[in-house]
């Protein structure tokens, strides 16, 4: 290469306009993320917020706790173990992902995001907030939970015990005031207010405050063993309200999904797509329904060829049916692909409740009028129409109607409340703790468990146990009874 | 600022237009002393300066000197010389031989050459001849066992896997542990991206390249590896892991004159499986000794045993039983079944190189393409770079030089990993499932199989994964001496890629029915610009001190770009077009983008004293400001200093048995800064749920955004610092025909930059902020001895040992251990966990009693549940030896390497499954006689009776996946390399159009013996990165033989 000044020069100047670069004040200023958004409306957390609780409610707790309550029977991977009773160690991405790091610091966030400017939207997030917390403490017992949700200020919340949580104390508000304070939110003045983004009720703010009401109730009902006369004051309370309970199946607090994947329901994703192997009808909710001739078999479960509902035993050694032949969870709770809501608390939960209680606790209402509300609930809820439920109800009176000992009557309630609430585990495992109803059998061969018994409490989660000094090592066992189930 | 530009300006200008005037030229001839022959590449420099030459091909020089100039003849073997020049204008030399001398040349940090006699910490070089043509295509696998002090395990035999290095183990809890790669003077990537695609994200995806493998080995002129921080420093904060710093023949510079030459190198190898584990061949598919078409297990009846009813090998109705096509089912062994899936891979390789120069102008061009069919049918490598490089001395004395490299490297790949991917399959393949002989796809297109799993000739045949990668890297090179004890040199480089990846599940893939395509865009750029002036005065305030130094300035801009898109539920079949798709999700970041960019400036300086040449003293110090910091306090200062004394000079030391001695000692502290964007919080789009299930948004239309699950640091952070001490000796013996080369250190690494996991209960996962403390220790040594150095006979041994100790001795606040971020399994986690070494496996552990018996069901005969989270394997390995031998008579070379590595375990998925299913050769060894598990019994008042319950051989071997009974030893002895070459004589050559010609042989993993374990144990699954000893059913290993020969022109 001869001497050539221009090239000389050119290589000159990008020479220079690199070190000219790193003298700009601003060539450093770069470490804004155009990855993620620094702050988000409140519309974008309140849609989180409603499939953050429906997937907590019917992910891996929701099947966890419809195998243990034999509502399906699992026979492959994870959900076979389930039904050995070996549930220790697999609850890590719900206690993480899903409630504390998912619904539970989403709903914090929203209140303290819109606390000050639009109470509609705090409101309507401490009623998720305690429904995450109770659904919470429910299967744990003691949690962290006045010191939780506090990011670096507390790193190690401390457990707080199931009975303040739920009853309060100075230091650490109940549930109960949870929903009241949600409550009252709901009354005061709001600069935004929900609309298209509440995927529930749509912005219908008097649906919440049924919502909270029912949700006070169901609380009031977890804790009618351990603490009546609490409960019967908080049933008295909400009983009497003007916002009223849920009363309409149109009011249900549930949460609708898609046909996309992506979007489909976690019970449809897991049974159709991704697992469709691990777990078929239990051979015990097919008996049952079977035997009251109860037509939502069909609506709850899909019958494969003929006219025979193919179950399994839970915990049955021996050779499977193929796949292909098992009945799996029906188009009411899954969609046609995967589109179904995911239902929390709905009208006959609401019905059955009072019926509970009007036995129990001797609060208002008709037990038997209550408990035929629940029924017909349920079933105008599967889509039988009220020809089919007013002929059923006249076929199947021994049934419908209360007999015996309360007790006796409460097994009735809790029995039909248990079909009622098939597709969410959750809300009939709490029901078996509090009464033992409905009766039922261990699955045979379970070898997992503390005692090989059905488990009565979710063991702390080990991510949690190594990062959170307060929580016990290695903790209660599977057969240690939380504070509300007293039998 | 401006004043800065202003001033660089004014240089630049200097630079261009000032000339000397007063210089004359010198010519000469440079031979050997002995045999008179003439000597090419002899370096010719002019004392107290920078500037020389190098000799040509018939040994002949020409240089401009000043007046009164004394010139230093130096060539690798031969003792130095200096001449005063004087009124000559014509200066001969004639060198002696000098092999044993101790004056190897190495690269140290910014391309700086230095006498290893001058150095005060462990570098090592390996010669290019070393690693190209060993029939091995990614250049860090060819390093194995030649380096003390480093760790390289291959991910697995698969074309294109990758492979980890780590130098002086492990010192960032999260961050890259890879040394940097420095080109010819400029850092590259060695990222690894893993493709993420499907329910099962990176723990079932492909095993994707290190970016190093891009490199081609046969355009490497050397490799310099810088192991401590104190060989570092000036690379600032990337190279605190160490430098490996690699001298392309490109990029080698110089002025040499030498008339065109061509070289050709072919080398053609062979790959075969080896070290799968052995498979029995007596029992067949079932369970409980009962034949069932629908088992993926080998626990059925014995080959050969009576069909009948009760054994399943007769149907219900006494019928004997069928194959599809109606003929009679045969039950018998597939002895082949998972040796034949495997196939023979090949690794063609062809390479052009020319070189050429007349004395100021010189030039260099590559050509080289590597072809790999791998072991896995469709599994294919394949690597085109085209290199120029360039030296020229313009007329105004400023020498420019460059290179420019584009290569292209594609990757055809297949799932691996434990959910239905061709690997896991395999390892549990009933012994007499006819794999070969049965039909693997429907008309429909889906697998058939036996069960829902994907066959795994339909799983390597349809879902596929692809990687092509257009790679530029390149840079220029201005220097100029501005006075004959300072010149200047500017460097600016570039390197760049796209890699484009596509991952297709087909219809009906176990993982993802509905099928999928992942398109998967990766950019990176990286411009990184020096200036840098060098200093050299000889004689500095006294005689007896010489000095050399340099101040530098560095910008370096690093852009990153992830783009992807995600579309499930494919309509059409075999279109694999992601317009096919019809939806879309954007769950865990499966269709989104991912954007960086970093910058850093950095001032930096050092300065090298010499006294009486045997006190040697250097320091260094950098200041380097970075954009990842919080802008109030970005910038950070670091520094090292070491001292090197050679006793053999200073105490005029004369032995024939003790030649050289020499102490060093060095400490260098070095910080870091933290990856972009981590000082704020963010909101996530919301996703929820893993492979079982799971949603993301926007679900029917509406947006949802969540809190990122990670806490920012807020303006606390501050940068990582890791401190390092080395202590060292050179010991050359027996006229330097023995040289050992210890050294020990200890590198402590404070404030680390860490995403922290913290309770969930806090309401996320992870925190950012600086915590923890890490150290390492550990102790190299390497040995060269020229055992023979005869005319017609050598003998060279080499050998080198690596012991490092690695313990976590703090991770902060409350936090034990947490698992280290990376694509691994809950219940078999790689952990940090505090006082324990780095990485340590998190499993289910098997209760024991306090003598170490197992405890075991009083019921069942079988293990109690197992105690998850405990620490279950141990990665790290005690010790890594390596010894090579070279013998040379006349042409004729052989040459052999053997190394070792002492220690270590890890966890293997396809034991486990072959195990479990009865396919291992172990599970056959009297499998009707019962076991007795060696355990005990715990009873009601806390003692212990023996277990005396008998179970069969299934339960038995039903260990599950990721307990301690599926932990095996590391240990292994490897017959790593041999290789036998033969260098055509010069009176042949004569006849022949070539200037030489050498062909040789060689063979790679010929033999490796596993006291521990029934697999291969250097497989590494998810490859580079800092998740290691998990086996988690990837390809095997090979034994690779080839061929190479060597042309010039």
């Amino acid at each position: 290469m001869k001497f050539n000044i221009k090239n000389i020069l050119y290589i000159s100047t990008v020479a220079i306009g690199l070190i000219a670069a790193g003298c700009k004040s601003d060539f450093l200023n770069v470490n804004n993320t155009p990855n993620n958004p620094l702050t988000v409306p409140p519309t974008a957390l309140m849609t989180t917020l409603a499939y953050d609780a429906a997937f907590v409610n019917s992910n891996d707790l929701g099947r966890i706790t419809s195998v243990l309550m034999q509502y399906q029977a699992g026979v492959g991977n994870q959900v076979a173990g389930y039904d050995s009773y070996n549930i220790r160690g697999n609850s890590d991405n719900q206690w993480n992902g899903e409630l504390y790091a998912g619904l539970l610091i989403n709903a914090q966030k929203m209140i303290d995001n819109t606390q000050a400017t639009s109470p509609a939207y705090a409101g309507i997030a401490k009623i998720y907030k305690a429904y995450g917390f109770g659904l919470t403490t429910d299967l744990w017992g003691d949690i962290p939970y006045s010191e939780a949700l506090k990011g670096t200020s507390i790193l190690n919340p401390k457990l707080d015990t199931q009975k303040d949580i739920y009853l309060g104390t100075p230091s650490v508000q109940s549930l109960f005031d949870l929903v009241k304070e949600g409550l009252a939110d709901l009354d005061k003045k709001s600069t935004l207010n929900p609309g298209t983004d509440d995927v529930v009720y749509k912005g219908n703010l008097a649906n919440w405050k049924r919502l909270g009401n029912t949700l006070l109730l169901r609380f009031a009902i977890i804790i009618s063993r351990v603490q009546p006369e609490r409960a019967k004051t908080e049933i008295a309370a909400v009983l009497a309200s003007s916002a009223g309970l849920i009363v309409d199946n149109t009011q249900d607090f549930q949460v609708g999904f898609s046909t996309a994947a992506g979007g489909q329901n976690p019970i449809y994703a897991f049974n159709f797509v991704n697992r469709p192997d691990d777990q078929f009808l239990s051979q015990r909710f097919r008996d049952t329904l079977l035997d009251y001739k109860d037509p939502r078999i069909s609506k709850f479960f899909t019958l494969p060829s003929g006219t025979t509902y193919v179950a399994w035993n839970n915990g049955t050694t021996g050779t499977l049916p193929l796949p292909p032949t098992r009945s799996r969870y029906g188009v009411f709770l899954t969609g046609a692909t995967g589109e179904a809501p995911i239902r929390m608390i709905t009208n006959f939960q609401r019905a059955f409740m009072l019926a509970e209680a009007a036995l129990s606790l001797n609060t208002a209402g008709d037990a038997q009028k209550l408990y035929e509300e629940g029924i017909r609930a349920s079933m105008l809820k599967t889509g039988l129409v009220t020809a089919e439920i007013d002929a059923y109800f006249k076929a199947n009176s021994n049934v419908i109607t209360l007999t015996g000992t309360t007790s006796q009557k409460i097994n009735q309630i809790l029995t039909q409340k248990w079909i009622a609430n098939c597709g969410n585990g959750l809300e009939a495992y709490n029901d078996w703790r509090r009464w033992g109803f409905p009766r039922l059998e261990k699955a045979l061969n379970a070898t997992g468990g503390d005692d090989n018994t059905i488990p009565v409490r979710f063991p702390y989660t080990g991510n949690e146990q190594l990062s959170n000094p307060n929580i016990p090592t290695p903790g209660p066992k599977t057969f240690e009874r939380i504070w509300w189930d007293i039998d | 600022m401006n004043k800065k530009l202003l001033i660089s300006f004014v240089f630049v200008c200097v630079l261009v237009f000032q000339s000397f005037a007063q210089d004359r030229t010198i010519s000469g001839k440079v031979t050997s002393s002995e045999d008179g022959t003439e000597l090419p590449g002899v370096s010719v420099s002019i004392k107290g300066t920078t500037r020389g030459t190098t000799t040509a091909t018939n040994g002949t020089y020409k240089i401009n000197v000043p007046a009164n100039a004394t010139l230093i003849f130096s060539f690798v073997g031969f003792s130095s010389q200096n001449i005063s020049v004087g009124s000559q204008t014509v200066v001969n030399a004639k060198l002696t031989s000098n092999i044993e001398e101790l004056s190897e040349v190495v690269v140290t940090a910014l391309g700086i050459e230095k006498s290893k006699r001058e150095l005060n910490y462990a570098t090592q070089t390996v010669k290019g001849s070393d690693i190209s043509q060993k029939g091995e295509p990614n250049v860090l696998n060819a390093l194995q066992g030649k380096i003390a002090g480093v760790q390289i395990v291959g991910a697995s035999g698969e074309a294109g896997a990758s492979t980890n290095i780590n130098i002086r183990g492990i010192s960032s809890f999260t961050g890259s542990n890879q040394p940097l790669f420095i080109v010819d003077g400029i850092p590259i990537s060695n990222d690894l991206d893993r493709t993420n695609g499907g329910p099962n994200g990176t723990l079932g995806g492909p095993q994707s390249s290190n970016r190093a493998l891009d490199i081609a080995p046969e355009n490497i002129e050397s490799i310099d590896v810088l192991k401590g921080p104190a060989a570092a420093a000036l690379y600032g904060s990337r190279a605190s892991s160490g430098a490996i710093i690699i001298t392309t023949k490109a990029g080698k510079g110089g002025n040499f004159n030498r008339k065109m030459e061509v070289t050709v190198n072919s080398s053609y190898t062979v790959q075969n499986v080896y070290g799968y584990p052995e498979l029995q061949n007596d029992y067949g598919q079932g369970l409980t000794t009962i034949f069932n078409p629908a088992s993926l297990n080998s626990w059925g009846p014995k080959f050969g045993t009576t069909p009948t009813i009760a054994n399943g090998l007769l149907l219900a109705d006494g019928n004997t039983r069928k194959n599809p096509d109606g003929t009679d089912y045969q039950y018998q062994a597939y002895p082949n079944n998972v040796n034949n899936f495997f196939k023979q891979g090949t690794i063609l390789n062809n390479s052009v190189n020319l070189q050429g120069g007349n004395g100021t102008q010189s030039y260099s061009m590559l050509v080289s393409n590597t072809g790999q069919k791998g072991i896995i049918p469709g599994s294919e490598f394949n690597r085109t770079n085209i290199s120029f490089g360039g030296n020229t001395t313009l007329a105004n004395k400023i020498k420019f030089g460059g290179t420019f490299n584009y290569t292209l490297t594609d990757q055809n790949n297949f799932l691996t990993g434990n959910n239905s991917s061709a690997p896991a399959v395999l390892s549990s393949l009933p012994r007499s499932y006819d794999l070969q002989g049965l039909p693997n796809t429907d008309l429909s297109g889906k697998s058939i199989y036996i069960t829902t799993a994907d066959n795994p000739y339909w799983s390597i045949n349809n879902n596929k994964t692809t990687s092509s990668v257009d790679r530029i890297t390149g840079n220029l090179n201005l220097s100029y001496d501005i006075t004959p004890w300072v010149s200047v040199n500017y460097r600016l480089g570039l390197d760049t890629y796209t890699d484009r990846r596509k991952q297709i599940f087909a219809i009906g893939a176990a993982r993802l029915p509905t099928g999928g395509i992942f398109e998967d865009i990766y950019y990176r750029s990286e411009i990184n610009s020096d200036l840098i002036f060098r200093f050299k005065k000889d004689k500095l305030f006294s005689e007896n001190i010489n000095f050399t130094g340099l101040l530098g300035y560095n910008v370096n801009q690093r852009k990153f770009q992830n783009v992807s898109a995600y579309g499930g539920g494919l309509t059409l079949p075999n279109y694999y077009n992601i317009n096919n798709a019809t939806t879309y999700t954007s769950a865990n970041g499966a269709t989104g983008e991912s954007n960086s960019l970093r910058r850093l400036i950095g001032y930096y300086g050092q300065v090298s004293l010499d006294y009486k040449k045997y006190l040697f003293l250097e320091l260094t110090g950098r200041l380097d400001q970075s954009s990842t910091l919080p802008v109030a306090n970005n910038s950070f200062f670091y520094y090292s200093g070491s001292l090197g004394l050679s006793l053999t000079d200073a105490f005029n030391i004369k032995s024939d048995v003790f030649s050289f001695g020499k102490l060093r000692v060095s400490y260098a502290r070095v910080g870091k800064d933290a990856d972009p964007y981590l000082l704020n919080s963010v909101y996530t789009t919301t996703a929820q749920g893993n492979n079982v299930s799971s949603i993301s948004f926007p679900i029917n239309g509406q947006a949802g955004f969540s809190i990122g699950t990670r806490i920012g640091s807020g303006d606390n952070l501050t940068p990582e610092f890791t401190t390092a001490y080395e202590i060292g000796a050179n010991i050359g013996l027996f006229k330097n025909r023995l040289n050992l080369d210890l050294a020990a250190y200890q590198t402590i690494s404070t404030n680390q930059i860490l995403n922290v996991t913290v309770a969930a209960t806090t309401g996320y996962r992870t925190r950012t902020t600086n915590i923890g403390k890490l150290t390492n220790k550990g102790i190299e040594a390497t040995l060269g001895y020229k055992v023979l150095s005869g005319r017609a006979f050598t003998w060279t041994l080499s050998a080198n040992y690596t012991l490092n100790r690695n313990n976590v001795d703090e991770i902060g606040a409350g936090i034990k251990a947490f698992n280290i971020p990376g694509s691994s399994f809950i219940g078999s986690a790689p952990s940090i966990v505090e006082g324990r070494p780095y990485g340590v496996i998190l499993g289910n552990m098997r209760a024991r009693n306090p003598d170490g018996k197992f405890i075991v069901n009083p019921q069942t005969g079988l293990w109690i549940a197992a105690i998850p989270n405990q620490e279950i394997a141990n990665p790290n390995p005690d010790a890594i030896i390596g010894i090579s031998n070279t013998f040379g008579y006349k042409g004729v070379g052989l040459s052999f390497l053997f190394d070792s590595q002492q220690g270590g375990q890890f966890v293997s998925f396809t034991l486990a499954s072959l195990k479990g299913s009865g396919a291992l050769k172990e599970t056959a060894i009297d499998r009707e006689k019962p076991r007795v598990i060696d355990g005990v019994f715990l009873n009601a008042d806390g003692s212990y009776t023996p277990n005396n319950i008998q179970i069969d051989a299934q339960n038995y071997f039903n260990q599950g996946l990721q307990t301690d009974l599926n932990v095996y030893g590391a240990t292994v002895y490897r017959l790593r390399e041999l290789t036998l070459s033969y260098q055509l004589p010069k009176n042949l050559l004569a006849k022949l159009p070539f200037g030489g010609v050498s062909l040789s042989f060689s063979g790679r993993n010929l033999f490796f013996y596993a006291p521990n374990s029934l697999i291969d144990p250097e497989l590494n699954t998810q490859g580079a990165g800092n998740i290691r000893g998990l086996e988690l059913q990837s390809s095997p290993n090979t034994r690779n033989f080839s061929a190479n020969l060597r042309l010039t022109f």
